[in-house]
């Protein structure tokens, strides 16, 4: 185990560097530069600059020393956990995304969770008897719902349960000019309020990413229902639902963990659509924001949260797949 | 059977996309009635908050829709096969090209596309550069995957004993092998351009020049009020149904296709 443990860090280290460097290189590389609102040189720039006050600021940013350096400098202020200054609001960058970043951990755990709950459920029911009704059911189910963009899965909830039924707000993520008394009722109906306010975005969520689940699942269940150690199972008198739950479910884990870590990065996309589309105040209504004005220091830090994110996150994910199959290996001989 | 209806719809969406100025009722950029009217006999399906024809919209749509669907799939899959290729043959090339595979793959697309996006201006073009340049790693993995396994089968060895120069064996034994994957990968990847230009119009980073149906999804919940307003389903239903049904019919024309089991275990189309 050590040494596939040294080559994961390994490899999960140049994946770290290589984040870095995509978030140092991209806004440095691609056409235009901080100066360039100046428009270039004369008369005819948006803000005139001579060549010599143009120098001083090139000189005061730094942007004048070689990219090696500018890096180093990149990476000291990353270590400070300096993001850098927030162009459309008057708060540093760090503090915007701290700000939102527990909206969306929160959606996307909750989300997560329910859709590998429901969906394995749903999975093992459908493959333990495949070919049946409830087999074909869920399976075009699922493939129907995963044919569909998570944006318009969200706005049919959004318009069925919010604007039709009006069981759900429309919009938020707590409700605006509530009273906030505080003490241990007010705490539990702030709480109740943003649950109420997550349902429907974590619903749409689950439904997304749910059918992924349930499809692998299904698969995996079919790929052991078979197998001796099940049937030894049911020798020794166990219903069939405990004979799934207890002894199918266990060794199916695995493949469903991995697929878990590989999805991260898609459903975090899918939450940060999500988010703008419920108007919850999580990273993906920041980015949406950011964009609408321009926000480069919030969008590159944007960036760099989430994939270094969805990297620990899978790492996580693989040593604990490490461990798991380590562990099985060692009492299965 | 699902596999005709879906070239079947398919075909109708491009016929739209091509016929879009003959079949439009109106100018889709010129206000042409009321503001936020709902459906008469000369706007079938209402007009949009500065007074323009939702049908002509929803028209013109299916042509910027599907020429972003096309061009990335193309570029997509070309450049996935040529660094594929190039990874399983060369050998030098091999760790640095998935290297950066492995990296594209692990990262999350979505905030990556926004911050190039934002960066270089929000248009088609960039668009669709952003999208083929991110949509590659995928099927090059793929790919590299099946040289390999050509190149030690046992015909090619008997091929190379024979006396086969290198050329001979890539054209005759290895590209027909990886062709194989190919439907697969293009319907794959039409399903994630569409659904990624309508997602990544519905953020905002469409561009203003030619709009799809994310763009238009984008304008209508840019009104703060949309939900108010008695002809919101006519702003909010014809551009999602239309990208439901687009997505549907690729995703019948991929049931009728062999499946693929990247080794990622993830979607080939990303």
């Amino acid at each position: 185990m050590r040494p596939d443990l040294g080559r994961l860090l390994a490899r999960y280290l140049l994946l770290g560097v290589g984040v870095l460097l995509l978030n140092f290189l991209i806004p440095r590389l691609l056409p235009g530069n901080p100066l360039s609102f100046s428009g270039g040189e004369g008369t005819d720039a948006a803000v005139p600059l001579s060549g010599a006050a143009r120098a001083q600021l090139r000189a005061y940013y730094n942007l004048d020393e070689p990219l090696r350096l500018q890096f180093v400098r990149y990476l000291g202020d990353l270590g400070r956990g300096d993001l850098g200054w927030s162009i459309a609001r008057p708060a540093p960058v760090r503090e915007v995304i701290l700000d939102r970043l527990p909206w969306t951990v929160a959606l996307l755990l909750a989300a997560l969770l329910f859709a590998a709950v429901v969906g394995t459920t749903l999975g093992v029911v459908a493959g333990w008897m495949p070919g049946g009704i409830r087999d074909r059911l869920l399976v075009s189910t699922a493939g129907a719902l995963a044919a569909i963009p998570e944006f318009l899965i969200a706005i049919g909830l959004l318009l069925v349960f919010a604007v039709e039924l009006g069981l759900f707000p429309l919009f938020g993520g707590r409700t605006v000019f509530a009273d906030r008394d505080f003490g241990a009722t007010g705490v539990a109906r702030h709480a109740a309020d943003v649950v109420w306010h997550l349902t429907l975005p974590a619903a749409a969520l689950v439904l997304v990413n749910a059918s992924g689940f349930l499809l692998l699942a299904r698969d995996a269940t079919v790929g052991v229902r078979h197998a001796p150690w099940l049937t030894a199972a049911r020798a020794k008198g166990l219903r069939e639902r405990d004979v799934a739950r207890r002894h199918a479910v266990p060794n199916i884990a695995l493949p469903l963990l991995t697929f878990f870590g590989l999805r991260l990065g898609a459903v975090l996309g899918g939450a940060l659509v999500i988010e703008r589309v419920f108007g919850v105040p999580g990273l993906g209504l920041l980015g949406y924001e950011a964009i609408r004005a321009r926000d480069y220091p919030v969008l590159q830090a944007l960036f760099l949260v989430s994939s270094v994110g969805v990297l620990a996150a899978n790492l996580l994910m693989e040593i604990a797949y490490l461990r798991l199959a380590c562990h099985r290996g060692q009492t299965r001989g | 059977m699902l596999f005709w209806l879906g070239c079947g719809l398919l075909a109708v969406f491009a016929a739209v996309a091509v016929l879009a100025p003959v079949l439009a009722p109106h100018n889709s950029r010129l206000p042409t009635g009321r503001p936020l009217a709902p459906p008469t006999r000369d706007h079938l399906l209402g007009t949009n908050d500065l007074g323009q024809d939702v049908l002509s919209q929803v028209i013109f749509g299916a042509r910027s829709t599907l020429t972003v669907a096309g061009v990335v799939t193309g570029v997509s899959t070309a450049l996935g096969w040529l660094v594929g290729l190039v990874a399983g043959f060369v050998r030098w090339t091999e760790a640095p090209l998935m290297a950066g595979t492995d990296l594209l793959l692990a990262l999350p697309n979505l905030p990556l596309t926004l911050l190039v996006l934002t960066l270089l201006g929000a248009s088609q073009r960039n668009l669709i550069a952003v999208l083929a340049l991110l949509s590659w790693p995928a099927f090059a993995r793929i790919v590299r995957g099946v040289v390999l396994q050509t190149r030690s089968a046992a015909f090619v060895e008997a091929s190379r004993a024979l006396g086969a120069p290198d050329l001979h064996i890539i054209r005759r034994h290895v590209l027909p092998a990886t062709l194989d994957v190919l439907p697969t990968k293009l319907v794959l990847t039409v399903r994630f351009a569409i659904f990624a230009e309508a997602t990544l119009a519905f953020l905002g980073v469409g561009g203003n020049g030619a709009m799809g149906w994310g763009g238009m999804l984008y304008w209508a919940f840019s009104d703060p009020l949309l939900f108010l307003r008695p002809g919101w389903p006519w702003l909010v239903l014809p551009p999602t149904l239309a990208t439901a049904a687009l997505v549907v019919a690729t995703v019948w024309i991929g049931s009728g296709l062999a499946p693929v089991r990247p080794s990622a275990g993830r979607p080939a189309g990303r």
